[in-house]
């Protein structure tokens, strides 16, 4: 058995990747790419944070929401309202994520009473609730949402920095906590939750930290993407297609990983850009299948599927 | 005993519901020594590991530790306090490494610094984990799962080691080597209460006993008084 070693090695040259990644990242908006790439790079940032962010929750402690969309609309609303009311996008971006940090308290304090699939079905119902509401506030615009005032104070380059910037963090955050004993608690708990209670991990309250977490890095993602769109409404940010994108990434890349989620939305990111331009209804049938697939024959998803091609390269059987 | 016992169990009942099972347990376990509880199925001594461990609340009575009172606190409190309990059927992870799973059992505040000195020792106790530390546990053995499960009993600083019929589906030759290595930790200062079904084994190594009966205590004693008795040879060595 050197799974672990192996791993290892494998998340040793991950990291090399990622910080040369970054440099290159960083050098993108001096180097003449043009605007519509700098956009395709912004959005996949946005989604790698929420891919990792959800990761945490969903591939790391095995709890399954489909209720991010919350997170990212508070986020995105928190920011969207502030910079109209004439405060800064520094402070109000992260105002969004404590917004969202916040509202996972009150989200995960009645739904982590229950567990597996119980709680997944929650999330919906929380999800669609929240809409609805967020839909019929006059604060949000209703249905037709709000425009940004004071939205061309940033460059193109600014928010891509912004987003650059989120995703990182949501990197190193990630990677913080897998090499951390509360990462190693949060797997013990998706293993096997009654174990890790008897060896004194407390598994409600690690599951609201890690959700509060989770929601901080979406709600800002939202926050950047409300500054940078300058126009948010309810059933955009909010909506269950959201969710279901968030949670798509991180399964698509790899659950429990740091590269999947990565690799997750990325993937969804660009093939989204063709789809969309070709065949605008049919891209969420494609993921159906693609999850599908994914499911059966792959459950480790396009990291897992890496990996073991990786093995077989080498010759170390299957 | 002029010691002040470790932990003190007076008149402990416990009900599943409706059902009680437990009818006033009284028993005593003093720093360092080795406390064995025998009985036949059913007669709680499970469910008095459970109560202990803040799994299950008891019903009345009272659960002392150093003085405190546990009875009905969570079990994390528990936990917290260095009372580990060794679960019957091993409840590993099975898909994470032994080393993880023995870093685990160092999750509770008090041991989390020290988690690398007592995996030296934990290794030191039993090398096989050393050599085993980055394979998955499920895919051990029975017995080598026991001893992860105790190795990570041992990672959480405990004061009280609970053991839950430690020699459930062991290998003969295993449960030698079991109850020597529970000797060994008992002589690094761990206070052991011990429930088990292999009578004569445990009442080998065992400093004091209690035979529980029906959710009551029957009879207490040494282990070589126990060993001695009567009616423990009739009941439970066959050999009276």
């Amino acid at each position: 058995m050197s799974a672990a070693p192996a791993s290892r090695a494998t998340s040793r040259t991950a990291y090399a990747v990622a910080a040369l990644a970054l440099l290159a990242f960083l050098a993108v908006p001096w180097v003449g790419i043009s605007n519509n790439a700098i956009r395709l790079l912004l959005t996949t940032f946005l989604w790698v944070t929420t891919s990792l962010a959800w990761n945490l929750l969903g591939g790391v402690t095995g709890q399954v929401s489909f209720g991010f969309a919350v997170f990212y609309g508070l986020g995105a609303y928190t920011a969207g309202l502030s910079i109209n009311g004439g405060i800064t996008p520094y402070a109000a971006i992260p105002a969004g994520g404590a917004v969202a940090a916040f509202g996972s308290l009150l989200i995960g304090l009645p739904t982590f009473r229950l567990r597996g699939p119980y709680f997944a079905i929650a999330t919906i119902g929380v999800n669609e609730a929240v809409r609805i509401v967020m839909s019929n506030l006059d604060i949000t615009g209703g249905a037709s949402g709000v425009r940004l005032l004071q939205a061309g104070r940033f460059s193109q380059a600014e928010h891509y920095y912004a987003a650059l910037g989120v995703a990182s963090l949501a990197f190193l955050v990630s990677w913080r906590v897998m090499h951390s004993p509360f990462g190693l608690a949060l797997r013990a708990i998706r293993e096997d939750q009654d174990a890790a209670a008897d060896v004194g991990v407390h598994p409600f309250r690690l599951k609201l930290a890690v959700h509060a977490l989770a929601a901080c890095l979406t709600g800002v993602a939202g926050g950047v993407f409300a500054h940078y769109t300058a126009y948010i409404h309810p059933d955009g940010v909010f909506s269950f297609s959201t969710s279901t994108s968030i949670l798509l990434m991180p399964v698509i890349g790899g659950l429990g990983t740091l590269s999947g989620p990565v690799i997750g939305a990325a993937v969804y990111s660009i093939v989204q850009e063709e789809m969309v331009v070709h065949f605008p209804q049919f891209h969420l049938l494609l993921y159906g299948a693609l999850l599908i697939l994914i499911m059966l024959f792959e459950p480790g998803g396009l990291a897992g599927l890496w990996r073991r091609l990786a093995r077989r390269l080498r010759g170390g059987g299957p | 005993m002029s010691v002040r016992p470790l932990l003190e169990v007076d008149g402990l009942e416990v009900a599943y519901g409706d059902v009680q099972v437990i009818w006033g347990i009284s028993f005593t376990v003093a720093p360092g020594e080795i406390v064995t509880l025998i009985g036949p199925n059913g007669a709680g001594k499970t469910t008095t590991l459970r109560a202990i461990s803040g799994l299950l609340p008891p019903k009345a009575g009272k659960i002392r530790f150093r003085g405190e009172d546990l009875s009905g606190r969570p079990a994390h409190e528990v936990v917290r306090r260095g009372v580990i309990q060794i679960p019957e059927g091993r409840k590993l992870w099975p898909r994470m490494t032994v080393e993880e799973n023995l870093l685990l059992g160092a999750f509770a505040p008090r041991a989390r610094g020290l988690a690398h000195e007592q995996l030296g020792r934990v290794y030191a106790l039993f090398p096989l984990l050393k050599g085993r530390r980055r394979q998955l546990a499920g895919t051990m053995s029975g017995g080598e799962q026991q001893m992860c499960a105790i190795g990570r009993g041992l990672m959480s600083e405990p004061e009280l080691l609970m053991f839950d019929e430690p020699s459930l589906g062991l290998a003969p030759l295993l449960v030698d080597e079991l109850f020597a290595k529970i000797t060994d930790i008992a002589k690094q200062n761990v206070t052991i209460l011990l429930v088990e079904q292999k009578v004569a084994h445990t009442l080998e190594i065992a400093d004091r006993g209690y035979i529980l009966e029906t959710g009551r205590t029957v009879l207490s004693g040494t282990g070589k008084e126990l060993r001695e008795s009567e009616y423990v040879q009739r009941s439970y060595l066959g050999t009276g």
